[in-house]
């Protein structure tokens, strides 16, 4: 696991004090290898098989319960500040722990991932939906947990030229996928989120690769996602196979319009609603505004950090504040009815009078030879 | 979350072996008087739901109903523009994309005027799903039901073997990569073991590396730089269409530890092919252990696939317990030995009974 033992203890720091002006006890936190930032960020451990529960005191101690044993030998290893106990009835013996802190308050996240059985003692165990609270920590950055989105950032940059130098004609498209993992596992990033399309108008997004062979004038999409350090940093760009043609270049052209107005838009005090707005009426202005909803695109961004999808998504209708030292990525991914999907997106980092832009590879529509 | 090659080929999985799984589930359901049964699944609890369809969600969450009568139905929080991906990867004629699966499912369970809903593994489903989905069906009482699935479950097809196998050789495959002459670097090789199994098709491939043997024989995942000992072991934990096996193998450069993992490797293919149905696991796999001459059994592991994990422990060292193995189960054998005092890790699958 790819780990920076400082993060966390700038991290737990600030927990703790959180927890303190919150009047919260104990946290009873929940994660797997799919929803792992709530307990990556109150235990550093990234579990991979298996599910966990962590109990994390007003003090900063951590009781961590693990049901595989295969994790057991390496959160030893990895997280040897914890008090970890291996739990094969993971659920029933957290059940039993939790009645040693009857009378306290305590604060369950994310409550919607918790198993119904210790949800169920909710009010016997004065058990509180404690999601907001660690949201908040989630989304805005430390100065260290920052440092580690760029090195993220940087590692993503060198995956899309690893990427690039991988798309040839006749290539199934997890073969490209497979070269970028072996450069990501040697180059110090443990984890990558990843999905890619590969054709023409017929494709309407992007999805785990099916065996589709790369063909001449087809469009390669891909957002890619290492974690450095626990964190996520994500970039999208499209690529031609073969030279680029006049529709494919006009439609990238305003996904760099879309995509450069939402990030000039980036700042402290603005809201999420304000981002999506300035990309989408750059769309809209072009008679495509059909393309910007959930019909054909899922966000126009979302946060980024110890998830790959983190609050806040980027949309018209959400209003949640944007703060300095949030880390997001502005992708106006969408369909095009002559092209086909197209992406493109950079990772950020808000700051007060605009955003520092973390990827560095250009914005442009790559091609490779036929 | 999943990036490697997922799809339904029914050449590999006839829609007839599912429609014989369901078939085996619904007269589960019928014996023990349940109107539906709820299957919950997400990346790391895929296993039961796979099973039933070939559905594997890459990422984010997903519960597939099964109905006493008629098709199931998949409600996910994947996005209605996936609904097409999902159909290449299974059989599911019904797919809800909502932001809401509980609700979806309550509203279908209130719908067919369910009364008894079974779920496997009850205790676990999340919070928010099980919420919305009594809110909108309260008149249906949801029981635990995990006995149901697990007794239509027992038996392995001869797809599912095939699958399995498959998985299997993409491991082993993987693993026979590893250079020992050139290998100096944990990540590298991490990757490169990783690299070979996604070009050869593997849907997800987890590596894990004991860089030193003589110092730690913990088998962690290893990225960037880590220098190799003399002697190291790895482990390919490798999904093929949602099939998965596990392989160690123990590498060294030098003679008596090249002598010692042959041995090891010998005697672990000799024990996979071994094992036996109906009797205890942990009493064979001890019992086993007292066969290679110059060995010390440290500790043992047998894992299966029996309800939503891809692979979970059904006996070990630690917790030596359990049922014996019906005929045909599969199984994930992992052995920890010192061998003539040097020490030697091994995983292989095996297939109770032969």
């Amino acid at each position: 696991m790819s780990r920076e033992p400082s993060i966390y203890q700038d991290r737990k720091r600030r927990l703790v004090a959180a927890m303190a002006d919150a009047g919260i006890d104990m946290l009873l936190v929940y994660g797997n290898a799919w929803q792992g930032d709530y307990l990556r960020y109150t235990t550093d451990y990234a579990i991979l098989e298996g599910q966990a529960l962590a109990l994390v005191r007003a003090d900063g101690h951590v009781t961590l319960y693990l049901d595989s044993p295969l994790e057991i030998d390496r959160v030893a290893l990895e997280c040897p500040g914890l008090e970890v106990v291996h739990a094969p009835s993971l659920i029933a013996e957290v059940d039993t722990a939790l009645d040693r802190f009857r009378n306290q308050r305590i604060g369950a996240a994310p409550a919607r991932l918790l198993p119904r059985r210790l949800a169920e003692r909710a009010k016997d165990l004065n058990l509180g939906d404690q999601t907001g609270f660690l949201d908040r920590l989630l989304m805005r950055k430390l100065d260290s947990e920052i440092a580690a989105m760029r090195r993220a950032a940087k590692l993503a940059d060198e995956g899309y030229s690893v990427f690039r130098q991988a798309a040839r004609v006749g290539r199934a498209d997890y073969e490209l996928i497979a070269e970028i993992e072996a450069f990501f596992r040697a180059n110090g990033a443990d984890h990558n989120f990843q999905i890619i399309g590969v054709g023409g108008p017929e494709v309407r997004g992007m999805a785990p690769p099916g065996g589709k062979k790369l063909k001449r004038g087809d469009l390669v999409t891909t957002e890619l996602t290492p974690r450095v350090d626990g964190y996520y940093a994500q970039i999208c760009r499209t690529l031609v196979v073969g030279e680029p043609n006049a529709a494919q270049m006009k439609a990238h052209a305003l996904w760099r319009q879309s995509m450069e107005a939402g990030i000039a838009v980036v700042r402290d005090g603005v809201t999420a609603a304000d981002i999506a707005r300035a990309e989408n009426d750059v769309f809209r202005a072009q008679g495509l505004g059909e393309y910007t909803t959930s019909e054909y695109t899922r966000v126009r961004g979302h946060g980024l950090g110890l998830f790959v999808d983190t609050k806040p998504h980027i949309l018209e209708d959400v209003k949640t504040r944007i703060d300095e030292g949030m880390t997001l990525i502005v992708h106006p991914n969408t369909y095009h009815p002559v092209v086909g999907y197209m992406v493109l997106g950079d990772a950020v980092v808000v700051t007060g009078d605009g955003c520092e832009v973390l990827t560095a590879t250009p914005r442009e529509l790559f091609s490779v030879p036929a | 979350m999943r990036r490697g090659l997922m799809g339904w080929d029914q050449n590999e999985l006839p829609k007839s072996a599912l429609e014989a799984r369901l078939a085996r589930l619904k007269a589960a359901m019928a014996r023990d008087g349940f109107d539906a049964y709820l299957l919950y699944t997400n990346l790391v609890r895929p296993a039961a739901v796979c099973w039933l369809t070939g559905f594997t969600p890459y990422w984010i969450e997903s519960l597939l109903l099964v109905p006493g009568s008629g098709t199931p139905m998949l409600a996910t929080a994947l996005s209605k523009r996936v609904a097409d991906w999902v159909k290449t990867t299974a059989w599911l004629d019904e797919i809800v994309n909502t932001p809401k699966p509980g609700t979806a499912v309550g509203q279908r369970l209130a719908a067919l005027g369910a009364k008894r809903a079974g779920v496997l593994e009850f205790d676990a489903l999340p919070a928010g799903l099980y919420d919305d989905i009594v809110a909108a069906a309260p008149n249906a009482e949801l029981i635990e039901a995990s006995a149901v699935f697990a007794s239509s479950r027992r038996v392995i097809d001869a797809a599912e073997r095939k699958l399995i196998e498959r998985a299997d050789a993409l491991a082993f495959a993987a693993l026979a990569q590893v250079d020992t002459a050139t290998a100096t670097d944990a990540g590298a090789l991490a990757g490169l073991v990783e690299k070979h199994a996604r070009l050869a098709a593997a849907e997800e491939a987890y590596i894990a590396i004991a860089a030193d043997l003589d110092a730690d024989r913990r088998l962690v995942p290893v990225s960037g730089s880590v220098p190799l000992g003399r002697r190291f072991a790895v482990r390919a934990s490798i999904a093929y269409k949602g099939a998965w096996a596990r392989r160690i193998r123990t590498f060294t450069r030098d003679a008596a530890g090249s002598a010692a993992a042959a041995r090891g490797a010998a005697w672990l293919d000799g024990v996979a092919r071994s094992i036996a149905a109906d009797r205890p696991l942990a009493a064979q796999l001890m019992g086993h252990g007292g066969t290679l001459s110059g060995a010390k059994l440290e500790s043992f592991m047998a894992e299966s696939v029996i309800r939503s994990y891809p692979l979970e422990v059904i006996a070990s060292s630690r917790a030596p317990g359990g049922e014996p193995p019906a005929a045909g189960t599969f199984l994930v054998l992992t052995v920890d030995m010192t061998i003539d005092g040097i020490p030697w890790l091994g995983a292989a699958p095996a297939f109770a009974g032969g």
